[in-house]
């Protein structure tokens, strides 16, 4: 798909190479990520089924992240796409982290009753007598 | 105002693109900006589910083990397949094989259509146990503060969600269309592959939605 149209505009004729090349990934690609995607969403499903703790964010998170990382590239053909799409993907994700990571700090860094009521919880073994029965925060 | 090129349907070169390919990575560009506005906006909706998962630890964990745990699993399964069956339809029109195109786009319409229906299904069980957002809290087994933010967040992302499985599904209706009429082949898909690309990025939002609501 290099060549200008019939109407006779050469001036503006690509070079092959200007833009990405549009080659056709075999269905198997689809299916072996499909495949994949079948095991993470088990895999995900049984370690959040043994509530690990500390690292069951993480381990949720990794996997997450892992899918949609095999979506992206192969189902979105991000793995043949041009730079600029890739940028374009790339930077929202940045911006998403950003908002993430300064948010979440603030919220750490917070003393006791800047936090709203009832609030953190921590875990179950934190956990103070009585406190369950506290007031709801609307 | 539009010129014509050899083999094509009338009308898809527009008249201010020197060349197909030019104008397909055009709407490529501007279908991942649109996409990264979604990002965005659903990004804003997990930084307030990390703030509040944050201070209600215990709340997030309790409520999340009163979710229909096989309904969001088998809905996880439901999406990714739908997903597949998007790419294999763009593949096939890409091969010109229209008819296993079509097959695909319907068998995707009705993913979403099953997705919903269980979705649907959870909904109305958690109006029956008054799992509810802010005010209108009063579930019975779990009395923990913050509980009840879990349900707003819950709804709020789930509902946004949701919204965007109802609108993939219709911009899939209407490309299943084109489709039909026979549209799209190795010379031009580049419709049908935005409409693949919309789709997909719904399924991306549940992998995330997925493992953070269900499995805490």
């Amino acid at each position: 798909m290099s060549e200008s149209g019939p109407s006779g505009r050469a001036g503006v004729a690509l070079h092959p190479g200007d833009l990405h090349e549009e080659h056709e990934l075999s269905a198997i690609w689809y299916i072996a990520v499909w495949i994949a995607l079948v095991f993470f969403t088990f895999l995900t499903w049984f370690t959040g089924k043994q509530h690990l703790g500390t690292w069951a964010l993480f381990i949720a998170l990794a996997i997450a992240c892992t899918k949609s990382v095999l979506v992206a590239l192969i189902f979105m053909h991000l793995k043949d796409s041009s730079g600029m799409t890739r940028l374009v993907f790339a930077t929202s994700l940045v911006f998403v982290a950003l908002l993430l990571f300064f948010t979440v700090a603030d919220v750490a860094t917070r003393f006791r009753p800047a936090t709203p009521a009832g609030a953190p919880f921590g875990t179950e073994r934190s956990q103070p007598e009585g406190l369950l029965e506290h007031e709801m925060p609307e | 105002m539009s010129h014509e090129v050899a083999g094509l349907p009338e009308g898809i070169l527009g008249h201010h693109f020197s060349s197909l390919a030019r104008q397909n990575e055009a709407m490529r560009l501007g279908m991942w900006l649109f996409l990264a506005t979604e990002i965005l906006l659903f990004g804003g909706l997990f930084c307030g589910y990390a703030v509040y998962r944050f201070q209600f630890q215990l709340a997030f964990a309790e409520c999340s083990r009163h979710l229909n745990l096989t309904a969001g699993t088998v809905n996880t399964l439901l999406l990714i397949t739908s997903s597949l069956t998007v790419a294999l339809a763009i593949h096939f029109a890409r091969t010109n094989r229209q008819r296993a195109a079509v097959i695909c786009l319907v068998l995707t319409i009705l993913f979403a259509l099953g997705f919903l229906g269980i979705k649907a299904i959870e909904y109305t069980e958690h109006f029956h146990e008054r799992a509810l957002p802010g005010k209108y809290y009063a579930f019975e087994a779990v009395k923990v503060p913050g509980s009840a933010m879990f349900y707003s967040l819950y709804f709020l992302m789930t509902g946004l969600h949701g919204l965007h499985v109802v609108i993939g599904m219709s911009v899939l209706a209407w490309i299943l269309w084109r489709t039909v009429q026979g549209r799209y082949s190795s010379k031009y898909y580049t419709g049908l592959e935005l409409g693949g690309l919309y789709w997909h990025l719904v399924d991306l939002i549940w992998i995330f939605l997925y493992p953070l609501l269900y499995l805490i």
